[in-house]
């Protein structure tokens, strides 16, 4: 019995190591394998030629582009004391643009290079409008930087590349023909002078050795023009590319629209809350006490309970209608809001149907337009928990992180609430995802099936 | 004893439109409907041929303009059918479309003249029987957009006053009561409005407030 336990102690600690060795040696042996048969096969792809194709061909087109843009930027600018100079230097910058999508169709046609488009020009109307426009349209500016740092990239990465290959083929053919020395251009010349290997007589040596450095120029020349490549398709994404600035621009656009069409259909809903109840109410109460001062006017055919009735209708409408003016008020503004945030919040929280307990420590006062914000979220959450949740209680924490203000409502409903489907109405949650994000706030809902559910929102202290 | 104008209302506020039928049957009217939406109006007055018909403006579904199309609708099918438009606010441009059809039995007040109940039961009594009833507040519009202001200024104080009952749709007699003034009075003004303007005299009522208001309007 001891022994065969020792037996099965020790086999796994001899085993293991021996392994484990044989592991690590397949892994590299296969990454070897994978390098090698990379290295073999890259010369062979049609990325390589493409790129090559792409070096040369973009290049000399660069070239061109960039002298259009230095001639028709130059004339402009001596021009410059005239209107006429202006113009030019607008022509040369909508060339310059052009010049940019052609660049970029260019990348993508030969080396899949995906840049994305920047923001459409969009000259203002008038020719001063558009004059004005195009002197400040970034992309194009950004496209004529591009050629300029180009151009110099690509006159040493076209030579290199030539010299590179030139060499390999030079290097690969010349000991064939019975040569002993790579002719004309290239490097290849000053690594093997005559004589280097062989004294006075270059062998076969030195034909064997030339004939190895082709071989390894001609594997290693696609590399050389894959990192040339790469410093461009760099240059393109920074430069080409709709620009950091531009996005952000456009995200902030985005959210002003978003913001703008939010306050509109909520003062369309103010108006119809007034034409369909309030004003309804005062017309009718108008109507009434119309018609009981023109019975009233007639003494002698007057029926008291029926005026009695509709003074009583009356007085009922106005008070129907100051109830509905109150709660439209607090809709615009929450008065609630201006004894402070947690008095806000804990009124909803003691308004809420379910037992709703929360917690709030926020040391520093959030600007109002977070404050409304936060109170309308957690407004619309609150009634969406009451709707659809069925759930038995739910807790609100209100906290500080520094310049956030993180609220946090769960409840342990059924769950599988979905950002499309939660908010009372059409103005609900996606209306207050909406306004969150105008503020750079985050909304995240996880809900689920079955329950709980955590809903988070982000808002900045400061708006 | 005549028998009472019958009335179908379509109003989408359901206190609004109790209010109205009351007052209405208050004042010896016959409703014969009151509905909330176009659809339900159009069947009502397909079903009990009224003499006249109270709409709101603003109705389901989307809440602008379908009490002015489905009017526009009715006065198509049903052309002797008086049309009470009723809203809360004026919009000279419903107006316009609205009399584009001739100004026989068409009115176009605002919600608050309930308030005054025996004008509103007089407009909407002349509306029933083929007159006319514009608020004052379109005329005051269509007075104050009008590119004849060089031709208005030229009228008396008194002309201008007349001039405004008549485009909203009143008799001479109406005239004359509202302004205190005799019925010859009011004639004499009339007709000198229409000779300054340099339009045709006209008998029917309802065809001298289409002659003003185009004549504002042009």
């Amino acid at each position: 019995m001891p022994s065969r336990e020792s037996h099965e102690i020790r086999a796994p600690i001899r085993v293991r190591p021996s392994k484990m060795m044989i592991v690590v040696s397949d892994e590299l042996e296969a990454r070897f394998k994978a390098i090698a048969h990379q290295v073999f096969r890259t010369p062979f792809t049609k990325r390589t030629w493409s790129e090559l194709c792409y070096l040369v061909l973009g290049s000399a087109l660069a070239g061109v582009c960039l002298a259009f843009v230095i001639i028709t930027m130059a004339a402009g600018a001596v021009l410059a004391i005239t209107f006429f100079g202006l113009a030019i230097v607008g022509l040369s910058l909508r060339g310059a643009r052009g010049i940019g999508g052609f660049q970029r169709r260019l990348a993508r046609g030969l080396i899949e290079e995906q840049i994305d488009e920047p923001d459409p020009f969009l000259p203002r109307p008038g020719f001063l409008g558009w004059l004005q426009s195009v002197l400040k349209d970034r992309p194009a500016w950004r496209a004529a930087a591009y050629l300029a740092v180009k151009v110099p990239l690509a006159v040493v990465g076209v030579l290199t590349a030539i010299s590179i290959w030139f060499d390999a083929f030079t290097c690969l053919i010349t000991p064939l023909g019975g040569g002993y020395q790579p002719k004309e251009f290239g490097l290849a010349r000053g690594l093997f002078p005559p004589g280097y290997l062989s004294i006075g007589s270059p062998g076969w040596i030195h034909g064997l050795a030339i004939f190895l450095t082709g071989v390894l120029l001609f594997f290693a020349a696609p590399w050389a023009v894959r990192l040339i490549v790469l410093a461009d398709r760099q240059l393109m994404r920074g430069l080409l590319g709709p620009d950091v600035v531009a996005v952000r621009t456009r995200s902030l656009e985005h959210a002003r629209a978003q913001t703008v069409d939010a306050s509109a259909a909520v003062l369309r809903r103010i108006e119809r809350d007034l034409h369909d109840g309030t004003q309804a109410q005062l017309v009718t109460l108008a109507m009434r006490l119309g018609l009981a001062k023109e019975k009233l006017a007639d003494p002698a055919h007057l029926d008291l309970a029926q005026v009695s009735q509709l003074v009583n209708d009356a007085h009922r409408g106005a008070k129907e209608a100051i109830v509905e003016l109150r709660d439209l008020a607090r809709g615009i503004h929450p008065p609630a809001l201006d004894v402070g945030l947690e008095g806000a919040l804990a009124t909803l929280a003691a308004r809420s149907t379910m037992p709703t307990e929360l917690s709030f420590s926020v040391e520093e006062r959030p600007t109002p337009a977070i404050e409304t914000i936060a109170y309308f979220c957690l407004a619309e959450l609150l009634a969406n928990v009451a709707q659809h949740a069925h759930a038995s209680w739910a807790t609100i924490s209100c906290t500080q992180h520094g310049r956030w203000l993180r609220l946090v409502v769960r409840d342990d409903g059924i769950g599988g609430a979905q950002l499309s489907k939660l908010g009372s109405s059409s103005s609900g949650l996606v209306g207050l995802t909406d306004r969150v994000s105008a503020v750079d706030g985050h909304l995240e809902i996880v809900s689920p099936p079955h329950g709980p559910t955590v809903v988070t929102v982000d808002l900045p202290l400061h708006a | 004893m005549t028998s009472p104008i019958r009335v179908v209302i379509a109003e989408d506020s359901a206190i609004l439109r109790d209010g109205l039928s009351q007052l209405l049957v208050d004042r010896g009217f016959a409703v014969t409907n009151a509905v909330s939406e176009p659809e339900a109006l159009k069947d009502s007055v397909e079903h009990d041929c009224p003499d006249v018909a109270i709409i709101d403006i603003r109705m389901p579904p989307t809440f602008t303009d379908e009490g002015l199309r489905a009017a526009i609708a009715l006065r198509r099918t049903h052309p002797d059918l008086g049309i009470l438009l009723f809203s809360q606010y004026i919009e000279t441009r419903y107006a316009a479309e609205l009399l584009a059809e001739g100004a026989a039995g068409i009115g176009y007040l605002l919600k608050d003249r309930v308030a005054d109940v025996s004008e509103f039961v007089d407009a909407l009594t002349r509306v029933a029987s083929g007159g006319t009833a514009l608020d004052p507040e379109v005329v005051t519009q269509l007075l104050g957009a009008s590119r004849r202001l060089g031709t208005i200024s030229v009228l008396s104080a008194r002309e201008k006053d007349v001039l405004s009952l008549m485009a909203e749709g009143r008799s001479n007699v109406a005239i004359a009561n509202e302004l205190v003034i005799s019925e010859g009075t009011v004639e004499k003004h009339v007709a000198s409005i229409f000779t300054k303007f340099d339009l045709p005299a006209s008998q029917s009522d309802h065809r001298r407030v289409l002659a003003v208001l185009r004549f504002l309007d042009s």
